[in-house]
């Protein structure tokens, strides 16, 4: 597990490098980061509509410009307008905070600087951010990065469970599992959660399956051991398989609508960042 | 038990070979322990089922590698022994006898003599015990008669070296026939040598039992026989035993102390038996040489010991004056004329006598005294040459050791004051040794004391001036002979020194000392250096014993008389076993003898062998395995370059300190004769210390400031140790209560002084205006410091304007005196420095004004504050100056009143019209 202060030096360093994130690309009219207009009216700087005068309203509200325009009084409203929800989380499996040599960081870490990173982009850009199934609510403001960060790297499970409002999600993990289980998971936070994006990051191990001759091979959080007196016999077929469950992943989070962004943790964070980031930008302009 | 050619000691060690199959099988049968893995993308195998279960195999290379280093492991515990000759001979009952020539004649082969001598109970006698027999006479012999077992035997095998004397067969067949021994076999190892003594010995102990002969002659040089020197070189004579192909080999010059001054060639032609090495070498080299060695050989026959006849001279030299100045002393050019030819002591007259060397020179001795004149008469009359020059003492004065009466004057030739002109050299007399050398024409004699004419003084005189008057004069007296130079020894009344001729002259003159042409008939020489079996230098053994001078014609070498040097009255004399020897090998054996090929008598144990290589397969087994099980895991890049970088680092490790002293600053001495430095003698008080270190750096840097000495870094230097003459000064501040320095610092300060250094004392007390400057303990402290007179420096002194122009020499008191050495105390004393003082005292603590810190700020108050620290300063660059400059700024003083008075004429020419440049 990382340190809390790597933690943040690397998302910081990641993040100066990539440019400001506005979910907001698509609507380039609306100028205050960070905030969506709710096409209604509400507290906002965006001029909604005037509305006649009526007894309820106090008498500083009248827009006395308008009103001299004529004999009725005129009450100038604002579009409603609030920040965006990204909620981030982190699989706590034993497998996923792994790696396969001393030189390589484990898969966890990785994911966790790269949702760090995007955190401290979307928090410069004014949004609300936070841990998807964490004891505290998502904070806006420049001391939301520091809690996104001790929270990624609290000790216990996050349990997987779809937030109060509307949010967008980023899940990372190496999505070993069943994709069945996926799928039930992932249709569970859409529920209430509309989109988001799916983290996979993975060791080159995995990729490559780099074992020969008589091998006892095991998998981390598990205690059944599985012996192959020819580990290369099996390659092919693993890599075979590997390859599938790849594509049926991707399948499956674009059919639910969600974007999957793949990651080797043995390539530069940078690039899954601009991935990530790239991701977050289109599925906030689809909003 | 034997199998073929194959002897084993341990057999039943064999029936471990029926467990090599097991080996195999549980080997095989046994899979490699599996490599660990981990995979968390492992769940994606889950429902893969699996092929082949069949686990790899341990390779067929690990097994084979496994069962050989068992296989090795146990026949090496069987001890085989390869002994090619016992095959199909049946074990021999009784004992059996070795014989072993061990003189100096077998050591070319000795290692293979002791190899067959170590089989002799490895082959058909291996049940048996053994008898030895060794044919070099030795005081203390062992006795055939004694029984080895196998253990005993080749301990004593091993143990046996080469006598550096000759075998004596009929010495030893004589003791075996004593000791009533009747063994049942006979091995002879020999050095197949002398027929006229081994064959009769061959038949005598055949008569005794069957008898086996294993010959190793020596088959590259034998011995070097003799040696011719002339005067052109040296030639050595080389002996060899066979004749039948041409070879050459090498011949070393060595020195005593084992250095090669030369090396030449000695070639056989093809059928011949000797051969020479002719040696071309300087006398001066040839004075060096103690030895000739036939290069790669060990054996006391091919080493020559040369001893020191009519090679170097032993010359003593005795100096009347005792100069401050050593190379402008007579004797220097005494010592650099001889040193190439002889050996020279010095001392005085008594000493050397005691010494007894072939000539003594004493240079300006006027008179000797009384009680070593008796001595040196004997001497001269026992057969020395007494050699002596000429000088002003001698004119003053003379005694009787002179081979012509002389005047009680000497003759000054050229000058202001007489019509002659120097004089050249005239022709050699021929009656005189000196005849055949060719008078120089350049050199002058300005000077020389005169003899009485006399009837005999023409007889005597051995060379003369162009005038006729004697040069160099001689006389027998006894057996020896005085010789008188008329002329010093040094370039004072002549340019003789300066001139070849000179060091032939003094040649030819100890030439007619007694050296070793005397033979000493009663003279007894004792071993100083001996050679033993191998030809290497060693300490005489206790059974030693001294030789006459005339025995060495005679003498054979022997235990009591070794080969090697002795010593005695006239030098060394060596004796050498080779001494025309002549090494005639047998050609024919007597019938009925078994003779033995080196393959036959030769064994080799095995035993040993096979055990190492076990152990070396097993090894290679361990790192084996641990590859392929994989606990060698990180076998990468990284590691093998790691592991070559330890390798690589051990074995540069001894290069690395090497290197680090090399790229040390030189040693202290070379730092300060490469850079001028100041240097001050360590006091033991560290603050005054500190406090003197840090004024002379304010000086160094004052004076890199200002003027164009630039010193470097101030050195500590400490008296007794460290060398003086580098440092043109040195300062000695004064703690409070200072150690007195030791004599010998003392001394050494005293020899840096009179060899042109010069002292700075600050006793650093001070004191108020007008009082006297107190030295109290200074006396103490420097105690036998050759101080001359001294005085406060006057006021046109040139220390008050060598750089600046000064009234006073402040320190941090002022109005103190400085002391200088007086002025007509330098003319009186012996030449010392020019006449420029070479002790300065003081008591201002100037070195404290000068010392700054590292960034040069001053370091401590001053009376005068910042103006007298400047005064300071400057009488500081001044004493510099005047100290490196001598006498040259004294000069500058007069330059003034020198131009003035030109320029007064100048005026008068201005009149005249003329013009001035």
């Amino acid at each position: 597990m990382l340190e809390l202060s790597t933690l943040r030096a690397e998302a910081e360093r990641l993040a100066r490098q990539l440019p400001d994130l506005s979910l907001q690309a698509a609507a380039a009219d609306l100028v205050h980061p960070g905030a969506a207009g709710r096409k209604r009216s509400g507290s906002g700087e965006q001029f909604w509509q005037y509305r006649r005068y009526s007894q309820t309203d106090a008498a500083d509200q009248i827009d006395w410009r308008r009103s001299a325009r004529g004999d009725e009084y005129f009450v100038r409203e604002t579009e409603l307008e609030t920040a965006r929800t990204v909620l981030f989380w982190c699989d706590p499996s034993a497998g996923f905070n792994w790696s396969s040599g001393p030189g390589l960081e484990p898969k966890a870490d990785r994911a966790r600087v790269l949702m760090l990173t995007l955190g401290i982009v979307l928090s410069k850009a004014g949004e609300r951010i936070g841990v998807l199934g964490g004891h505290r609510s998502p904070s806006l403001g420049r001391a939301a990065p520091d809690r996104l960060a001790e929270d990624l790297l609290r000790p216990g499970a996050q349990e997987l469970k779809p937030y109060r409002s509307e949010t967008l999600s980023v899940l990372a993990s190496d999505f070993y599992e069943p994709l069945e289980v996926w799928q039930a998971n992932l249709s569970r936070l859409s529920r209430k959660t509309s989109k988001g994006v799916v983290l996979s990051v993975s060791d080159p191990a995995e990729h490559d399956f780099p074992f020969q001759g008589r091998t006892r091979l095991r998998r981390p959080g598990a205690d059944k051991t599985r012996l192959f007196g020819r580990a290369e016999t099996v390659r092919e077929t693993y890599l075979e398989r590997f390859e599938a469950h790849r594509e049926a992943l991707k399948n499956m989070a674009a059919s639910m609508g969600w974007i999957l962004v793949t990651h080797r943790s043995d390539t530069p964070a940078l690039e899954a960042a601009a991935a990530l980031q790239a991701a977050l930008a289109n599925l906030g302009a689809r909003l | 038990m034997t199998l073929g050619p194959f002897l084993f000691a341990a057999p039943l060690a064999l029936l471990g070979l029926i467990a090599l199959p097991i080996i195999w099988y549980v080997l095989r049968a046994t899979p490699p322990t599996p490599k660990e893995g981990v995979l968390p993308s492992l769940r994606l195998l889950d429902d893969v089922e699996q092929r082949e279960e069949t686990p790899a195999r341990t390779p067929w290379w690990v097994l084979a590698l496994r069962l050989a280093a068992a296989t090795a492991a146990i026949l090496g515990f069987s001890l085989p022994i390869y002994a090619p000759g016992v095959t199909g001979t049946p074990p021999v009952d009784g004992a059996v006898l070795v014989v072993v020539d061990d003189g100096w004649t077998s050591a070319g082969r000795w290692s293979e003599i002791r190899n067959v001598a170590g089989a002799a109970l490895d082959g058909t006698s291996r049940e048996t015990t053994a008898h030895l027999l060794l044919t070099a006479p030795r005081e203390l012999q062992t006795d055939p008669a004694e029984s080895l077992g196998r253990a005993d035997f080749a301990a004593r095998v091993r143990s046996l070296q080469p006598q550096p004397w000759g075998a004596d067969r009929v010495d030893a067949l004589e003791r075996l026939n004593e000791s009533g021994l009747a063994p049942a076999r006979i091995l002879w190892l020999t050095d197949g040598i002398d027929p006229e003594t081994a064959t009769p010995f061959a038949r005598a102990l055949a008569a005794k039992a069957p008898l086996s002969i294993y010959a190793a002659t020596t088959r590259g040089p034998m011995a070097i026989t003799g040696l011719n020197a002339d005067a052109n070189g040296v030639e050595t004579v080389l002996q060899r035993t066979n004749q039948a192909e041409p070879a050459s080999y090498y011949v070393s010059a060595l020195t005593l102390d084992g250095a090669a001054l030369a090396t030449a060639e000695a070639t056989f032609a093809a059928g011949e038996r000797e051969a020479s090495a002719a040696f071309d070498l300087p006398a001066a080299a040839l004075s060096r040489i103690a030895r000739f060695q036939v290069t790669g050989t060990s054996s006391a026959g091919t080493v020559w010991m040369w001893d020191s006849a009519d090679r170097s001279r032993r010359v003593g030299l005795v100096s009347g004056d005792s100069t401050a100045q050593p190379l402008l002393s007579d004797i220097h050019y005494v010592r650099k004329a001889l040193e190439p030819f002889a050996t020279i002591t010095q001392g005085d007259v008594q000493q050397l006598i005691s010494d007894n060397p072939d000539a003594i020179i004493l240079t300006d001795i006027g008179q000797i005294e009384p009680d070593a004149q008796t001595a040196v008469t004997e001497w001269v009359e026992s057969g020395g040459a007494l050699i002596r020059f000429a000088g002003p003492r001698m004119a003053a004065q003379e005694d009787t050791l002179v081979p012509a009466p002389l005047r009680r004057a000497s003759r000054a030739i050229g000058g202001a004051l007489t019509w002659e002109d120097p004089q050249p050299l005239g022709a050699f007399p021929d009656t005189s040794p000196f005849a055949g050398l060719t008078p120089p024409d350049d050199v002058l004699v300005r000077q020389q004391v005169l003899a009485r004419p006399g009837p005999d003084l023409a007889r005597r005189t051995w060379a003369r001036l162009a005038d006729g008057s004697p040069l160099v004069t001689a006389d027998q007296r006894g057996n020896g002979t005085l010789i008188l130079f008329h002329v010093t020894a040094g370039p004072d009344w002549s340019d003789l020194p300066y001139s070849g001729v000179f060091v032939d002259m003094l040649r030819r003159a100890i030439a007619a000392g007694k050296g070793e042409a005397i033979a000493d008939e009663n003279g007894l020489y004792t071993p100083v250096l001996t050679l033993d079996g191998a030809g290497r230098l060693t300490q005489p053994s206790s059974s030693a014993t001294p030789l006459q001078a005339t025995e060495f014609e005679t003498v054979d070498a022997s235990e009591v008389h070794p080969p090697g040097f002795y010593q005695g009255p006239s030098g060394t004399r060596a004796l050498n076993v080779a001494a025309d020897y002549d090494p005639v090998p047998v050609e024919s054996w007597p019938e009925g003898i078994t003779l033995l090929g080196d393959a036959e008598a030769q064994t080799v144990r095995l035993g040993g062998i096979l055990l190492a290589l076990a152990v070396v397969l097993l090894a290679i087994d361990l790192i084996v395995a641990l590859v392929l099980s994989g606990r060698m895991p990180r076998f990468s890049a990284r590691a093998v370059s790691a592991g070559v970088g330890i390798v690589l680092g051990v074995s540069l490790l001894p290069t690395v300190p090497a290197e680090a002293q090399a790229s040390d600053p030189f040693p202290k001495e070379v730092q300060a004769a490469l850079d001028m430095r100041l240097a001050y003698i360590e006091t033991g008080d560290a603050r005054v210390d500190r406090a003197t270190a840090a004024g002379l750096r304010g000086l160094s840097l004052t004076l890199y400031r200002r003027s164009s000495i630039e010193p470097d870094e101030p050195h500590s230097v400490d008296l007794e140790t460290d060398a003086l003459d580098v440092y043109p000064i040195l300062f000695l501040s004064l703690p409070d209560n200072p150690d007195p320095l030791s004599p010998l610092a003392v001394g050494r300060l005293n020899a840096y002084m009179r060899s042109g250094g010069a002292l700075f004392v600050d006793t650093r007390k001070g004191g108020a205006v007008g009082t006297s400057n107190s030295f109290d303990g200074l006396d103490d402290v420097l105690e036998g410091l050759d101080t001359p007179v001294l005085a406060p420096v006057p006021e046109d002194h040139v220390l008050t304007r060598s750089f600046y122009l000064l009234t006073g020499f402040p320190g941090r008191y002022s109005n103190r005196r400085l002391w200088i050495e007086a002025t007509g105390a330098a003319a009186r004393e012996e030449r010392r420095g020019d006449g420029v003082s070479r002790l300065f005292v003081g008591d201002a603590d100037y070195l404290a004004a000068w010392a700054v810190d590292e960034r040069g700020r001053a370091l401590y108050s001053v009376d005068g504050g910042d103006q007298q620290r400047e005064m300071a300063a400057r009488f500081g660059v001044n004493l510099i100056t005047y100290v490196l400059t001598g006498n040259y700024k004294e000069d500058q003083v007069h330059i003034p009143a020198l131009l003035k008075r030109l320029g007064g004429e100048d005026e008068d020419d201005g009149e005249d019209g003329g013009v001035i440049p």
